[in-house]
C-alpha cells in the first residue's frame, strides 16, 4: 500500500479516536446528569399524590392513538391493557392501517364494533378511511379502518379523529402500565409550555402478560433481547433522562409519547415522507417553537412505561435498526439548519449535533474504524501496547456506560426484581462489546447508505406475541 | 501528525503508557464500583422494603383500630419509636387519602407527635424533600402547620409552590382560600384548566371570593379566565350575570372563551343575547365557545343560525353547533338533514347518535 494511503488510514484513525472520546464524554455526560435527575425525580414522586391526581377534575381528557398494520397476534391483547389504564377520561382510537391479515377480523371479534360516525376534527391528509367504528362493549374505544398508508399515516388519521386536547401516541403491540398516562400527563399540567412528553419504553420479551397487563418482570431468555434490554436501560435512563436534564429532548418514542393535540396539527401533523416520523415530529416541534418564537418544552418522564416486544432473530432486528437510522437520517438533513444555529437554543446547539455528527454519522466512522485499525494491525504497523491500550480503554468504557445505566435502574425503579437478572445485565454490560455493538454499527451504516440512497419503507417485522398467563394459570 | 496507533518507539511515551494503564485502572474500578452500588443499591431498597413491610404488619391493625376506636390513638402512638416516626407518617398519609370526616381526624392525631420531625424538613436544602414536608404538612397538620405551609407558596421551587397550593386548595379547608389566589399569578405557568380544577375543589364556600375575582375589572384576564372556568366546573348560577357582563365587553380571547364556557354552564336565556354577536367572531376559538353556549341558552329562533353554522369551516364550530341545535331544540331539523344531502349530515348524525349514547 502507498504511504499515501496510509497516511489517509492515519487521519481516520485519529478521527475515529476524537469520535471514541467524544462519544464516550457526551454519554458520560448524560449518564452523569440523568443520574442527578433521576435521584431528584424518585424523591419528587414522594411529594405527589397520584390518587389526587386521578380523581382531579382537571385531568384532561386524552385519546389514545394506536395504530395497527398486520397486528394479529397482539392485537387484542394490547387493547384489553389499554381498557385497563387508571385514567379519569381517555378514549382509544385504533387505526388500522390496512392490514391484510385478521387484525381488523380479532378486534371486531373481541369487542363487538359496529359502524359509527365521527366527524374528523382535523384535515391531515391521509390515505382514505374505509369507515369508523365504535365498540359496542366499551363505548370510549374507536377503530378507524383506513387504506394502507403506514405509521405516521395511520398516526394523522387518528389526530384527524381526535376529540381531545392531548393525545398519545402509541405502537398497538405495545403495553401500558395502569398509571402511565396520569404520569406523563402530570408536566402537561405543570407546565403549560409543554407540547410533548415521552415515556420510557421496557422490554416485554421475557415478562408474563396476565389480561393485559404485565404480572412478572423477568429477563428473556434469549440473548439477542437480553442485549436489548441493557441497550435500553442506557438509552431511557442514562440518555434520554440526561438530555431531559439539559431541556434538550429530541426524541420521543413513537411507542409511547403524549402530545398536545393543536401543537402538532398547526406543524402539519406526523411526516409520511420518512421512517423516522417520531423523531422528525420533535425536532419539527422545536423548529416551530423558536422559529415563532412560542413558548415549548418537550419533556422526558421516567415512569410511566409503555412494554415493547422486541425482534429475536438477527434478520428482524437488523431491519429495525436499518430503518431507525434511516429515520434519524432524513429527520436530521430535513432539518439541517438548525445544526449549531443558536437561533433554536441548546438544540440547536447541544443536541442536534449530537445526533448529527455522533449518531447519524458515528456508525459511519466507529466500523470505518474497526477497518482501519484492522488494516493497521495486519500490516504489522501498529502498536500493539497502543492497540491493546485502546481496545481495552473502549470496551471498559462500554462497560463502564451500561453498568452506569444498570446502577440508575437500581437508584430508581428496580423493575427486575430477581438477583440473578442484575448478575446477568453486569455480565451482558461486558458482553455486548464483542459482537452485538459491532452488528449495530454495521446494521447502522447500511440504513445510512439506504438512506442516502432514498430508499423508504418498514422492512418486514415479525412478533411473536406477549408470554400470556390463561387465567387457570395465573390461579 | 503521525498516526497513534503506528509501531513507532516515539509514539508512546513512559509517561503517555503511564496514563493510559491509569485510565485502564480507573475505568475498570469505576465498573467494579458502578457494580458494587447497583448491588448495594438494590440490597439497601430490599432492606428497606422489607424493614417497612415489617412495620406496616406491625402498625396496620392498631391503626385500624384505632381509627375505629379514638381511645386506642395513644397506645397505638406508643407503639412508634421516634426513629421511625416519618415512616409511620408516610403510612398514615396513604390512609388519610382514603378516608374523610371523623375518619381522618383520628388519623391527624395519631400522627401529631411525629410531625415536628416532618416540619424541620420543610427547611431542607433538596427542593424534593420540602415539597415532601409540605405535601405532608398540608395533609396531616393542618391547621397547626398552617403558617409553614402558606410560606410555602413563596418558596423559590414552583414545585414546593405548587404542592403548598395544593395542599391548600381543599374543600375542608376554604380559608386558605386566599392565600392561594393573592399568588395566583406565580403559577401562570400552570395548564389552566388545571389550576380551575384545583381553586373548584375547594367548594362552595369560596365560591363568592372566585366571582369577586372574576367581576374584578383591575384583575388580569388570565386571572379572570382561571376564576370563570372554576366557577364553571363548580357549577355556580350566581357567576352568571358576572360572565354576561364580560362577554359584553372582554377583548382578551381566553377571558372571553372562558367566560362563554362558563355562560353555557350556568348562563340563563337572558343572557343569549351577549352571546350572539360572538357566534360570528373571526376567532374561531371565540366562535366555537359561543356557538357552544348558545345551545343551552338559545332557542327555536337560534336554530337557522346553528344550522348555518355547522357549515362553518373550522371543525370545532361547526361540531359544537350542531351540538347546540340539538340542544336548543333542534331535534326534527338536525333529523331532517340527516335524511338529506345535506353536506353537513353525517355532522347531525354523530350529534344525534352522542345523545343515545349517552
Amino acid at each position: 500500500m502507498s504511504e499515501l494511503l496510509w497516511d489517509v488510514v492515519g487521519v481516520f484513525n485519529w478521527v475515529v479516536l476524537v469520535y471514541f472520546v467524544l462519544l464516550n464524554g457526551v454519554y458520560l455526560a448524560t449518564s452523569i446528569f440523568a443520574f442527578g435527575a433521576l435521584k431528584r425525580y424518585s424523591l419528587r414522586l414522594r411529594s405527589l399524590d397520584l390518587t389526587d391526581l386521578i380523581t382531579s377534575a382537571g385531568a384532561p381528557p386524552i385519546s389514545l392513538i394506536a395504530p395497527a398494520y398486520n397486528e394479529e397476534v397482539t392485537c387484542v391483547e394490547s387493547v384489553r391493557s389499554l381498557l385497563t389504564i387508571e385514567y379519569p377520561d381517555y378514549e382509544i382510537l385504533v387505526v388500522n392501517d390496512g392490514s391484510t391479515d385478521r387484525t381488523v377480523e380479532r378486534l371486531t371479534e373481541a369487542f363487538e364494533f359496529e359502524p359509527a360516525t365521527r366527524i374528523p376534527t382535523a384535515a391531515l391528509a391521509t390515505a382514505g378511511v374505509n369507515r369508523v367504528l365504535r365498540s359496542r362493549t366499551h363505548p370510549s374505544l374507536w377503530l378507524i379502518d383506513k387504506e394502507n398508508g403506514g405509521k405516521a399515516d395511520a398516526l394523522n388519521a387518528g389526530l384527524n379523529y381526535c376529540y381531545t386536547p392531548f393525545f398519545c401516541a402509541m405502537d398497538a403491540d405495545s403495553i401500558l402500565e395502569p398509571q402511565a398516562l396520569i404520569r406523563i400527563v402530570r408536566p402537561f399540567l405543570e407546565d403549560a409550555s409543554t407540547v410533548a412528553a415521552g415515556g420510557i419504553l421496557r422490554i416485554a420479551n421475557g415478562c408474563t402478560v396476565e389480561r393485559g397487563r404485565i404480572v412478572e418482570v423477568a429477563l428473556p431468555n434469549n440473548l439477542l433481547a437480553q442485549f436489548q434490554v441493557l441497550e435500553y436501560l442506557r438509552v431511557f435512563l442514562a440518555g434520554r433522562m440526561g438530555w431531559a436534564a439539559l431541556d434538550a429532548t429530541l426524541i420521543i418514542s413513537g411507542a409511547f409519547g403524549m402530545f398536545r393535540r393543536s401543537s402538532v396539527v398547526d406543524v402539519g401533523g406526523y411526516a409520511t415522507d420518512t421512517v423516522g416520523e417520531d423523531m422528525e415530529l420533535i425536532v419539527r416541534l422545536h423548529r416551530h417553537g423558536y422559529e415563532n418564537g412560542t413558548p415549548h418544552r418537550i419533556h422526558f418522564v421516567p415512569d410511566p412505561v409503555a412494554w415493547t416486544e422486541c425482534p429475536e432473530s438477527l434478520g428482524v432486528l437488523a431491519r429495525q435498526r436499518d430503518r431507525w437510522q434511516r429515520g434519524l437520517f432524513q429527520s436530521l438533513t430535513r432539518h439541517k439548519r438548525m445544526l449549531l444555529n443558536p437561533k433554536y437554543g441548546r438544540v440547536g446547539l447541544l443536541a442536534f449535533p449530537y445526533f448529527f455528527f455522533l449518531e447519524m454519522l458515528g456508525p459511519v466512522i466507529e466500523l470505518g474504524g474497526y477497518l482501519s485499525f484492522t488494516a493497521t494491525i495486519i500490516a504489522g504497523r501498529a502498536d500493539w501496547v497502543v492497540v491493546a491500550a485502546f481496545l481495552a480503554v473502549a470496551i471498559i468504557f462500554g462497560g463502564v456506560l451500561s453498568l452506569s445505566a444498570v446502577a440508575l435502574e437500581e437508584l430508581s425503579f428496580r423493575r427486575y426484581p430477581r438477583l440473578a437478572d442484575l448478575l446477568k445485565l453486569f455480565v451482558l454490560a461486558g458482553l455486548e462489546n464483542f459482537g452485538f455493538r459491532q452488528m449495530n454499527a454495521w446494521w447502522r451504516v447500511k440504513g445510512t447508505v439506504s438512506a442516502v440512497r432514498g430508499i423508504q419503507g418498514w422492512g418486514k417485522m415479525t412478533r411473536k406475541g406477549f408470554e400470556v398467563q390463561t387465567d387457570e394459570e395465573a390461579a | 501528525m503521525p498516526d497513534f496507533l503506528l509501531r513507532d518507539p516515539e509514539s508512546i511515551s513512559a509517561t503517555g503508557l503511564l496514563v493510559l494503564i491509569a485510565l485502564i485502572l480507573v475505568l475498570f474500578v469505576c465498573t467494579l464500583v458502578l457494580s458494587a452500588y447497583a448491588v448495594v443499591m438494590r440490597s439497601f431498597h430490599r432492606a428497606r422494603a422489607k424493614q417497612t413491610s415489617e412495620l406496616t404488619d406491625q402498625w396496620r391493625d392498631p391503626v385500624l383500630s384505632a381509627v375505629a376506636d379514638p381511645t386506642l390513638v395513644p397506645s397505638v402512638q406508643s407503639l412508634v419509636s421516634d426513629d421511625d416516626g416519618v415512616q409511620f407518617v408516610d403510612l398514615v398519609i396513604e390512609y388519610v387519602r382514603r378516608v374523610r370526616g371523623e375518619e381522618r381526624v383520628i388519623l391527624r392525631d395519631l400522627v401529631k407527635p411525629f410531625l415536628p420531625q416532618v416540619a424541620e424538613r420543610i427547611h431542607a436544602r433538596s427542593t424534593e424533600r420540602r415539597a415532601w414536608a409540605v405535601q405532608t404538612l398540608g395533609t396531616l397538620g393542618l391547621p397547626e402547620y398552617a403558617a409553614q405551609v402558606v410560606a410555602a407558596l413563596d418558596d423559590s421551587s414552583p414545585l414546593v409552590a405548587m404542592v403548598a397550593a395544593r395542599a391548600l386548595s381543599r374543600e375542608e379547608t376554604p380559608e386558605y382560600a386566599g392565600e392561594v389566589l393573592a399568588r395566583l399569578d406565580r403559577f401562570e405557568g400552570w395548564n389552566r384548566l388545571f389550576l380551575a380544577a384545583m381553586l373548584a375543589a375547594m367548594g362552595p364556600a369560596v365560591s363568592k371570593q372566585l366571582r369577586d375575582a372574576l367581576a374584578d375589572e383591575n384583575g388580569s384576564p388570565w386571572t379572570r379566565a382561571v376564576m370563570a372556568d372554576a366557577l364553571r366546573l363548580q357549577g355556580d348560577f350566581l357567576a352568571g350575570d358576572i360572565a354576561a357582563a364580560i362577554v359584553g365587553v372582554a377583548e382578551d380571547r381566553d377571558l372571553l372563551a372562558s367566560s362563554l364556557r362558563l355562560l353555557s354552564a350556568v348562563g340563563r336565556p337572558e343572557h343569549a343575547a351577549v352571546v350572539r354577536p360572538h357566534c360570528a367572531s373571526a376567532d374561531a376559538v371565540v366562535k366555537a365557545q359561543a356557538l357552544r353556549a348558545l345551545g343551552p341558552l338559545g332557542g327555536d329562533q337560534d336554530i337557522p343560525l346553528l344550522v348555518e353554522a355547522m357549515g362553518d369551516p373550522s371543525p370545532w364550530p361547526s361540531l359544537y353547533a350542531a351540538r347546540s341545535a340539538r340542544d336548543a331544540g333542534g331535534k326534527d331539523v338536525l333529523m331532517r338533514l340527516v335524511a338529506s344531502e345535506h353536506p353537513s349530515a353525517a355532522l347531525a348524525e354523530q350529534v344525534l347518535a352522542e345523545e343515545n349514547s349517552l
